[in-house]
């Protein structure tokens, strides 16, 4: 199975965002609200942790 | 203050003490199931936990962790083993690939499913199959974590 490495970070962000999201809060409005943060916050610092890195893979 | 006031005063936390049945008979069917605490049996749904994603969970009647558990845990082996990650062995020496194979064998019962799944062996010569041994052994401690969580509910702890 091959996948693009934004592809990659897409899948693991759903799947950790969405266990840590079930599993530290009680309802499941909130859970899904915590999920979905989750899950931006992971692609917005990844995004940017990788521009960051850029300078010195060059 | 008279002594009506402190006898009423003392009354008082009787009275709400009687709320009490009827607040636990609001609470959510999970909580108001939960079972007094007992290390023996928390540790119980824990191992069950780790041994199959989501049982302790299950156990608790925590039915949507228990299947997010479950859903997580085999994607993220699923998918670490078709990118032919490195399902790290227990016969090694190095003891990085020692720690891999505890993060490994965190997942319980996709430990040997993934081998089963990785039916062409594992590949880190290319980028998929790094990114591969990295799911699975996410998948590990990502399990043990619930396994944790399971066990502190069954404790009272946690929700």
């Amino acid at each position: 199975m091959h996948l693009s490495h934004l592809q990659v970070m897409l899948l693991f962000a759903g799947i950790i965002s969405l266990a840590f999201g079930f599993l530290s809060r009680r309802r499941v409005k909130d859970q899904l609200k915590s999920a979905l943060w989750s899950f931006v916050l992971f692609l917005v610092v990844g995004v940017a942790i990788a521009w960051l890195i850029y300078p010195f893979s060059r | 203050m008279s002594e009506q006031e402190k006898l009423q005063a003392l009354e008082e936390p009787a009275e709400k003490a009687a709320d009490v049945p009827q607040r636990t008979a609001a609470l959510p069917e999970t909580e108001a199931n939960w079972p007094a605490p007992n290390t023996a049996r928390a540790a119980a749904f824990a191992i069950a936990g780790w041994l199959v994603p989501g049982l302790g969970h299950a156990f608790l009647r925590m039915w949507g962790r228990a299947v997010i558990c479950f859903m997580t845990v085999g994607l993220l082996c699923f998918a670490g083993a078709k990118m032919r990650g490195n399902i790290f062995a227990s016969d090694s020496t190095d003891p990085f690939a020692t720690l891999g194979f505890m993060a490994d064998l965190g997942a319980g019962a996709f430990y040997p499913l993934s081998k089963i799944v990785e039916t062409h062996g594992p590949d880190v010569s290319h980028a998929d199959g790094d990114y591969g041994t990295r799911l699975l052994a996410t998948a590990g401690v990502l399990n043990l974590l619930f396994a944790l969580h399971a066990y502190e509910a069954a404790r009272g702890r946690k929700a």
